[in-house]
């Protein structure tokens, strides 16, 4: 998953909170070694080598990521999509220093691309209708270790505690002792707005786009749009609340990809997500179906911001 | 993944006395120990006008004592007879010393005056939690990079302002400031990270003890002398590192007007890895500069200055232009607008860009840079290595001999190296586990990759070429 997790969490015992906290990481740890693509034996890499036209079975995590990440596709209509690994990987060797791809490799590649490729059956078994698909978890799988990490420290009666993955992914269970839940500042690419949330048993993701290079013409980037098979690019930073850490990373990846005007749409038609787009240029656009998003900068007094139109 | 905020495994090791050491103590208790109890030789004390008893009694207990004094009470130290002198300089006084400091050698040869640079900060991983009042705060950030202070920056400025000197540093503990019972008390890691890091890029330390920590010594508290006993091992483990002349390996070169600030570029190229060496605008007329694949200038060129630059581009080399505002001499060649702000010439085989503003995003000025180098001239690559910051040597010509990492994160790491150099023997050694456990080489293309199976702080790799 390539991040640094962190916990803090709150219990009459420091040993009980150590010790939860100590098993929490070590479900985490178990769940990169099947969901990681950087290791080769990952459940998640010998999927990737060997579920084309043919059934694989794979291990329960795996199965429930790649299905819920599939509902996010279908959520989307394709904007969302975990099969876009091939042309991840094609610009990550870009941003490494390799040539850019040439339009006809991403047209190549593009071929292998689709969510609708992969096939769900239960309770274990997938396989790719595809000879090239491929998957990429890093848009969800993040979130889905922060909410087994949270089950863990329910599981030992920890009851208020904070997951941090990278600062890009915060779950929240309960809140710190005489508070009402815990504060969390979002981030905030302009510098001008400091968004907030205040979060008990939720959780907040960020997506924003790899920041434009200073030296070359600007092309590569890590989120790619299915649509065009190039980096996305969008002058927004995406931040969404919701119930699970699973949904919020999901989405915000899915709502940077669509863009304030479908994105909004999007969590309409859903409850308890909210979600706040901000430029470099302070443009800010929400959607609220869920927790409040607060400005930081006037919290005197708060403003809740937008509602779904 | 990397993990932080679990459990520490404490690992008790007992080491024999070393006769020499990087890391100098500087004591501030009033009881001293004997020096080979503790294990380390080197003690500073603070100046008190005069060859005070305490320092009589610390060399009586088997130290060399230095003492730390500022630049206008050195000439009356350095007739104290001390092991050495240790000046403090501050940014400000980087001129006057310059002009101050042959006369003082002139006038007490027998005196060893060294430079500290008292501007390092607490080597450490911040991760996003932030503990405030009983809440925390959490900062949602993009990267899902942990920051990490690191030091190299500062070491290689003054690898470059004293050359004749190993870098000496110093820092201030964090949390030390904000005396009271909430002050939580440092750890072995702490110390044991601030030990390795300097170990690791071949600089010596000044090391503040905490009062308690020294007080507890002194009480042989059996808490305290484990962890003391871990932080031993760690500056034995540095001990003999300067003597084996390796020098810095490095292929991005960073040329700067002013030697007294960092660049928090420069922060983010040691952060990303990418092995560097700080020059002087005088520099480029060096003949050596062939080992550089890519150079960034942050200084206003002169004349001479932009004809070697040209002249590096000719030869294959790309450099890149900071605030690049004047008339050069390369720009009546093949100019490519990259972007807004950037301007590519093509000048021979090389390739000269000038960025006319400032460097606004650290973060992706590095990126950019490590694209640059290109594939083939990348020294090193880490997997798994967010909180990992590695340094390699070489002995003669451009191949690695040994690389020294650290792990900010200061808990067990599984890490995957790509090193620049076919290698048929490698070779791991930690503070913990000296040395040397093999590790499986595959070379390809020019590279080798291997894994190093566990860095908890500290670790080296000794590199045998096929």
């Amino acid at each position: 998953m390539g991040t640094v997790f962190e916990i803090a969490a709150y219990d009459q015992s420091t040993e009980h909170a150590s010790d939860a906290i100590e098993k929490a990481f070590q479900e985490v740890v178990r769940l990169d070694d099947l969901l990681s693509d950087y290791k080769p034996d990952s459940a998640l890499s010998k999927l990737n080598r060997s579920a084309h036209y043919h059934a694989e079975r794979v291990p329960p995590d795996l199965y429930r990521v790649i299905e819920q990440a599939v509902q996010f596709s279908r959520l989307s209509d394709g904007k969302f999509d975990i099969s876009i690994a091939p042309l991840v990987n094609l610009w990550k060797a870009a941003m490494r220093g390799e040539s850019t791809p040439s339009r006809a490799q991403e047209e190549k590649l593009r071929s292998c691309v689709g969510y609708h490729k992969i096939e769900l059956t239960p309770p274990d078994l997938i396989s790719f209708r595809s000879p090239c698909l491929q998957l990429d978890l890093g848009a969800v799988g993040k979130g889905y270790a922060v909410d087994r990490a949270a089950e863990v420290l329910h599981s030992l009666r920890i009851h208020d505690a904070l997951i941090d993955a990278g600062g890009s992914t915060v779950f929240a269970m309960g809140s710190p002792p005489g508070q009402t839940a815990w504060l969390v500042h979002l981030r905030d690419p302009s510098n001008k707005i400091d968004p907030q949330v205040m979060l008990k048993d939720g959780s907040v993701s960020t997506s924003e786009q790899t920041a434009p290079s200073l030296l070359g013409n600007d092309s590569a980037g890590h989120i790619i749009d299915p649509d065009t098979g190039i980096p996305l690019k969008t002058v927004f930073a995406v931040s969404v609340v919701s119930r699970t850490a699973t949904a919020s990373d999901g989405l915000s990846t899915t709502l940077l990809l669509l863009g304030p005007t479908e994105g909004k749409a999007l969590i309409k038609s859903m409850s308890d997500v909210s979600a706040i787009w901000i430029s470099r240029e302070a443009q800010v656009e929400t959607a609220t179906a869920g927790p409040q998003i607060l400005f930081g900068r006037d919290l005197q007094t708060p403003l809740i911001l937008g509602t779904i139109p | 993944m990397r993990i932080s905020g679990a459990i520490l495994v404490w690992v008790f090791v007992l080491v024999s006395i070393p006769a020499w050491s990087s890391v100098f103590v500087h004591w501030t208790s009033a009881t001293l120990l004997p020096a080979k109890e503790l294990g380390l030789y080197d003690l500073v004390l603070s100046w008190s006008d005069r060859f005070s008893p305490q320092a009589r009694a610390a060399q009586r207990l088997g130290y060399r004592v230095y003492v730390e004094v500022s630049l206008g009470e050195a000439a009356t130290a350095a007739e104290n007879g001390f092991e050495g002198i240790i000046l403090t300089i501050r940014q400000s006084e980087r001129a006057e010393l310059e002009k101050f400091l042959p006369k003082l050698r002139s006038a007490h040869p027998k005196a060893r005056f060294l430079l500290l640079n008292p501007d390092g900060k607490q080597p450490e991983m911040r991760g996003s939690l932030v503990i405030k009042r009983g809440s925390v705060l959490g900062v949602s950030s993009p990267t899902a990079q942990p920051w990490i202070d690191t030091n190299l920056a500062l070491v290689k400025i003054e690898q470059r302002s004293h050359p004749g000197q190993a870098p000496l540093y110093t820092f201030s503990w964090g949390g030390l400031s904000d005396s009271g019972p909430q002050q939580s008390a440092l750890t072995a890691a702490d110390y044991m990270l601030a030990v390795a890091e300097a170990g690791a890029f071949h600089a010596d330390l000044v090391l503040e003890l905490d009062d308690r920590l020294q007080k507890s010594l002194g009480e042989h508290d059996p808490e305290s002398w484990n962890l003391w006993n871990q932080v031993r091992a760690y500056a034995s483990f540095y001990l003999h590192t300067a003597e084996q002349g390796l020098k810095v390996a490095a292929n991005v070169a960073v040329v700067v007007d002013d030697l007294a600030t960092i660049d928090e570029a420069m922060n983010l190229l040691a952060r990303h890895n990418i092995p560097f060496e700080v020059l002087r605008p005088a520099d480029l007329n060096k003949e050596d500069l062939q080992g550089f694949d890519v150079v960034v200038v942050f200084a206003n060129p002169d004349r001479g200055a932009c004809e070697r630059i040209a002249d590096l581009a000719t030869h294959g080399k790309t450099v890149v232009l900071v605030e690049a505002h004047g008339a050069y001499p390369w720009q009546n060649h093949d100019a490519v607008r990259l972007n807004e702000h950037t301007v590519s010439y093509t000048v021979g085989t090389g390739k000269v860009l000038e960025l006319s503003q400032p460097v606004t995003d650290p973060e992706t000025f590095a990126q950019d840079i490590r694209r640059l180098l290109g594939k083939q001239n990348v020294l090193m690559s880490l997997w798994n290595g967010l909180t990992t910051v590695a340094v390699p040597y070489r002995e003669h010509g451009r191949t690695v001999k040994v690389l020294e990492f650290v792990n900010y994160a200061a808990e067990p790491l599984r890490l995957q190296v790509q090193v620049k150099g076919s290698f048929a023997s490698i070779r791991y050694e930690t503070p913990e586990h000296q040395c040397c456990e093999s590790l499986v080489p595959v070379n390809h293309n020019g590279f080798t990759e291997f894994v190093i199976p566990q860095l908890r702080i500290a670790g080296r790799v000794h590199l045998e070429a096929n």
